[in-house]
């Protein structure tokens, strides 16, 4: 393998085990130590198509994720304490704590919003993409969500109007095979979900999402080709969610040992593990070095954001309006 | 009156108003999200499915404008569909086929057709779950003239009010509260059934009047009986039931009593359903009023996540107790 590759493996298998570590300490520790309220949904699974999607975007790029926004955010560069931090509902917390899990944002790194409303981040996207083009920016923007969402309303909308109007967004559809308790046989008239695509005169394809590199390189080619032609484009990634739903899920739809089953073969990390580091690292060693300065990493976010805190009840109302000057006409 | 029962949870008994009237009745059919094998994310439909068949218990796609534009149509032709909006909030997707279709389709065709459907869902705040999934929006559709809307606290309550809502021939928006489904109450085991827009006199009274429902009437009653024991102040607490039609006359004759109002819910208070009341007070019955009326709701901003905020934006027992002192005071 050539250095740059090497190096291209290396740093996105250390992104991966952070979204992994990150989530564990979320199931193992903060869950059963009830340090985070509501839900959390862990992408545990899904991380090659985060990592992969995510490495194959520019700086000017901007993105939309769902309830399920660990693994892009992350990727992304989200400060891990402040994610932690958000998370615990915590003044540090980079929505300062209104937000939580599900509501994942970061301005600065071009994070529009991580949307828990099924299907509402897909025309949100779109629109977005609107306003790079009339406003002659470069960039484009990129839509995560699941199949789920591929069933709304919102949806089926936005894609006709991105390809009616030319709209340089690409739709990242995560097929990890169950909405909630729903198998995909269950709430899909046909399951050639990529085709849907065809309808609107927009590219579609469906992709293998477990191997890192494969993504990264379609991804590269799909957002580089809507770059040029300002086209939209649907790309449907294969891939399965090997946790509940959410850390509340009692997982009685799925057979007992699916999940084991899937993950034994198709566990992305474990996939880069067992086809590339090898041929990386010539210590085998160095492997479990760098698994273990994720997790002290990690950690020490962890650590941090504890220590973050509680939001004042007194500015509860603080920041509702945007407080810009308006000039009215005499 | 029959037997107190044995106590139930919430969601039991929802899934009990849903079974014997799916028993009752062939024409009652029920679809929503997850509501199959998970038995719905709250519960409400657990074994259902097993017990009548997927034709008759279907698990829809994420797709709520569908959802509840099918439940029109199938309304409209002899079904008696009862669908399941996962949360409140997503309500708003369903909204088109609930206020401009289902509230309308009757009067619009001079009274040719009736849209016996019922739309469940669980609104409310309390459990951490942010601005996009704590919503009560009760108001709007009250707003909406040809639409009931129901707000149950009590699992008796809700049983036999969801029995009714399913036997009526209009639309009916029952909403339930997401943080209450495990709340424990007695229902008795033979079948009953409540009228639409009769309210009930939880507690009797005679310094104030407390108007509250959904789960915030848990904590009037906590206030009624805080300020019974601790300051003398005696407390009438009603459940409107359903908010529309609105029982207004059930508020008028305790306001016979107290002369003082206060109304507490979780929803917003700018145009909400507590207004509304203490505009049609003031309207027609401002004499019955000895002092101004209050109300008692979620301060106005979408719903935090972190808990002491969250804490802070919603009604609670202390909010309650100290709008009652004010109108007594
Ligand atoms: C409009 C809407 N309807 C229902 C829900 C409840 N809900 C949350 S996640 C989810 C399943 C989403 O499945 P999918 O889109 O495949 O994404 P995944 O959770 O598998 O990542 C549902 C039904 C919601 N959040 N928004």
């Amino acid at each position: 393998m050539q250095p740059e590759r090497i190096e291209q493996l290396l740093h996105y298998y250390k992104d991966m085990l952070r979204i992994r570590y990150f989530e564990e300490k979320i199931l193992n520790y903060m869950l059963p130590n009830k340090l985070f309220r509501g839900s959390s949904h862990l992408c545990i699974g899904q991380e090659a198509v985060a990592v992969g999607a995510i490495h194959a975007m520019e700086a000017e790029d901007y993105l939309y994720t769902t309830h399920r926004s660990h693994g892009h955010t992350l990727a992304r560069g989200m400060d891990m304490e402040a994610a932690f931090a958000e998370i615990m509902g915590r003044t540090t917390g980079v929505c300062h704590g209104r937000g939580g899990s599900m509501h994942l944002a970061d301005a600065s790194l071009r994070i529009l919003g991580a949307n828990p409303v099924v299907g509402s981040n897909i025309p949100m996207a779109a629109g977005s993409a609107l306003a790079l083009k009339m406003q002659g920016k470069p960039g484009i923007v990129v839509a995560f969500f699941g199949e789920g969402a591929l069933n709304t309303g919102a949806c089926h909308e936005a894609f006709n109007m991105a390809a009616l109007w030319d709209l340089p967004v690409v739709f990242i559809c995560e097929d990890n095979q169950y909405a909630i308790s729903v198998p995909e046989a269950t709430a899909m008239a046909d399951e050639d979900l990529h085709e849907r695509a065809a309808a609107y005169g927009m590219e579609g394809l469906r992709l293998d999402g477990m191997n890192v590199l494969e993504v990264y390189e379609y991804c590269r080619a799909s957002f580089g080709k809507t770059r040029r032609t300002g086209r939209p484009a649907l790309l449907v990634f294969d891939t399965y969610r090997f946790v509940g739903h959410h850390t509340a899920d009692s997982e009685q739809y799925r057979p007992k040992d699916e999940a084991i089953e899937v993950l034994r073969e198709k566990d992305p990390v474990h996939f880069v593990e067992r086809e590339f580091l090898e041929d990386c690292l010539v210590d085998p060693e160095k492997a479990v070095d760098i698994r273990l300065e994720i997790k002290e990493e990690v950690e020490a976010a962890f650590q941090r954001a504890l220590n973050g805190p509680w939001p004042d009840p007194e500015k509860l109302t603080e920041g509702l309006w945007a407080e810009s000057e308006v000039t009215c006409d005499e | 009156m029959s037997d107190q029962g044995r106590e139930v949870v919430f969601a039991q008994a929802i899934r009990t108003a849903l079974r014997e009237e799916m028993k009752r009745d062939e024409s009652v059919i029920l679809w929503g999200q997850d509501i199959g094998v998970y038995g719905g994310v709250y519960g409400a439909t657990t074994g259902l499915q097993r017990e009548f068949g997927k034709e008759r218990v279907r698990d829809a796609p994420i797709s709520e404008m569908a959802i509840a534009g099918l439940a029109v149509g199938s309304a409209i032709l002899g079904m008696r569909p009862v669908v399941e909006i996962m949360y409140a909030d997503f309500l708003m997707h369903a909204s088109d086929a609930i206020a401009n279709q289902a509230a309308k389709w009757r009067y619009m065709s001079g009274g040719q057709f009736k849209v016996p459907a019922v739309f469940r869902s669980p609104g409310g705040g309390g459990s951490g779950y942010a601005a996009q999934h704590s919503q009560n929006i009760e108001a709007w559709f009250c707003h909406i003239p040809g639409l009931k809307v129901v707000c149950p606290c009590m699992p008796r309550d809700a049983r036999a009010l969801l029995k009714t809502a399913i036997r009526d021939d209009n639309p009916v928006v029952f909403l339930e509260h997401k943080s209450h489904y495990t709340h424990r109450g007695p229902m008795p085991k033979e079948e009953e059934t409540l009228p639409l827009g009769k309210a009930d006199v939880k507690r009797q009274g005679s310094d104030v009047t407390l108007v509250s429902w959904s789960r915030t009437l848990l904590w009037a009653l906590e206030a009624a009986e805080r300020l019974q024991d601790e300051e003398g102040v005696s407390v009438e607490v009603i459940d409107p039931l359903t908010l529309r039609p609105l029982d207004l006359d059930c508020i008028l004759e305790s306001l016979g009593k107290t002369g003082r109002l206060v109304i507490a819910h979780e929803s917003h208070a700018f145009c909400g359903v507590g207004g509304e009341i203490i505009a049609q007070i003031a309207e027609n019955h401002l004499d019955l009023l000895k002092a101004p009326p209050k109300r008692v709701c979620a301060v106005p901003c979408p719903l935090p996540y972190s808990e002491p905020l969250e804490k802070a934006a919603l009604p609670d027992a202390d909010n309650i107790a100290a709008a009652i002192r004010k109108v007594v005071g």
